[in-house]
């Protein structure tokens, strides 16, 4: 079972989220805030992060430079599941913090995110 | 952080527009959650899913009728109606209509008023909007932070050399007055204007500015029993205390 970390503040829709991808075989570790997302990534061995970017405190970009400095999380693809608009985002960003998938949280359905939960897992979940 | 871009030429030269921007921004949030939460019980009803859509689109439309409320006041400038209003009484009657949303987000309510105070001329209804929306932004912030034990939302009012303080107090960590100085100046441009405290665009909080600012000068940080809060100063009813 291929486990999601995901990083969402609202509980509300968290849980709405979390019910979903379990219905569909997957293990979820739901986390509200950068800070305790990267302590998850330390306890539990993460599969693929589905990341909002507007965080309390820490935001979402500084949870990704502070996941990515470490050599055992660099190879765990994220998507960004955010209400923060494509083009809010510096041009570059998604290379530059080597984002897996870009989907815009209120246009995005639950159906859609498995699918891209999916595209991302197949070669694993192929081998 | 260069990767994220403020929306600063959007509405830098439309001033009227921020409030409104804050609130729309701060819109998707609860309609996504709805939609949502929609498409999973197409699969299956879950009385749970059913309570959460309904108390979404209830907080969604009460913001929405206060941003329009504020606006109404706004525009009666001098010519608001204010009217003697017991600061007890709202402060009772918004601690009872938190109770709902508190025990969803698992907080409890307290009301401190110690003492009685004189009534205050105010807007009644702007006035319990206002600590309404705080009061709604407040347990969202909560309901974001670990705790160690649950945490809780006090309702309070104190008196002071400058008039009677009330407002909503809470354990919020990284609210201070140059962080509400400068969230003041950039909302409704950039998405998180209070990082330090919330995920959200905290819209409800400059909801109940713009209510507040027509009776009592708006809302500063303020302490009360070493919790921070936001809260607003009234000037008692001195023609009341005379007759």
């Amino acid at each position: 079972m291929k486990t999601i970390l995901l990083i969402e503040p609202d509980k509300l829709l968290a849980q709405t989220q979390q019910t979903y991808l379990e219905r569909k075989d997957y293990k979820v570790v739901w986390r509200q805030t950068a800070e305790s997302a990267v302590m998850a990534l330390d306890e539990a061995s993460v599969d693929v992060v589905v990341l909002e970017l507007n965080l309390a405190v820490h935001n979402g970009v500084e949870f990704l430079y502070e996941m990515r400095s470490y050599s055992e999380w660099q190879s765990i693809p994220v998507i960004l599941h955010t209400n923060v608009r494509k083009g809010q985002l510096a041009e570059d960003a998604l290379a530059r913090l080597n984002i897996a998938d870009y989907l815009y949280k209120p246009s995005t359905t639950l159906a859609q995110l498995v699918q891209a939960i999916e595209k991302i897992l197949q070669p694993a979940l192929t081998t | 952080m260069t990767a994220l871009q403020n929306d600063q030429k959007s509405y830098a030269d439309l001033p009227e527009a921020r409030l409104f921007a804050v609130l729309a921004e701060s819109l998707k949030q609860p309609f996504t959650t709805i939609a949502r939460t929609a498409e999973l019980l197409v699969e299956s009803p879950d009385v749970v899913l059913l309570r959460n859509i309904e108390s979404t689109a209830d907080a969604a439309t009460q913001l929405l009728d206060h941003y329009l409320l504020s606006l109404r006041l706004q525009r009666a400038g001098t010519e608001l109606n204010l009217e003697p209003v017991s600061l007890a009484a709202s402060l009772t009657e918004v601690a009872h209509k938190l109770e709902k949303a508190a025990q969803q987000y698992l907080c409890d309510i307290e009301l401190h008023i110690a003492g009685r105070y004189e009534p205050i001329m105010a807007h009644s209804a702007g006035l319990s909007a206002a600590l309404l929306d705080l009061g709604t932004v407040f347990l969202e912030t909560q309901s974001q932070r670990t705790h160690t034990h649950r945490p809780v939302l006090k309702l309070a009012a104190h008196r002071t050399r400058h008039g009677i303080v009330a407002g909503i107090f809470a354990d919020v960590e990284g609210l201070s007055t140059d962080m509400f100085r400068r969230a003041r100046q950039v909302y409704g441009q950039a998405a998180t204007p209070l990082n330090q405290v919330t995920s959200t665009t905290g819209a409800g909080i400059f909801v109940a500015d713009a209510l507040l600012k027509n009776m009592s000068g708006g809302l500063r940080v303020a302490h009360h029993q070493k919790l921070t809060g936001l809260a607003a100063t009234f000037v008692p009813s001195q023609q009341l205390v005379l007759v």
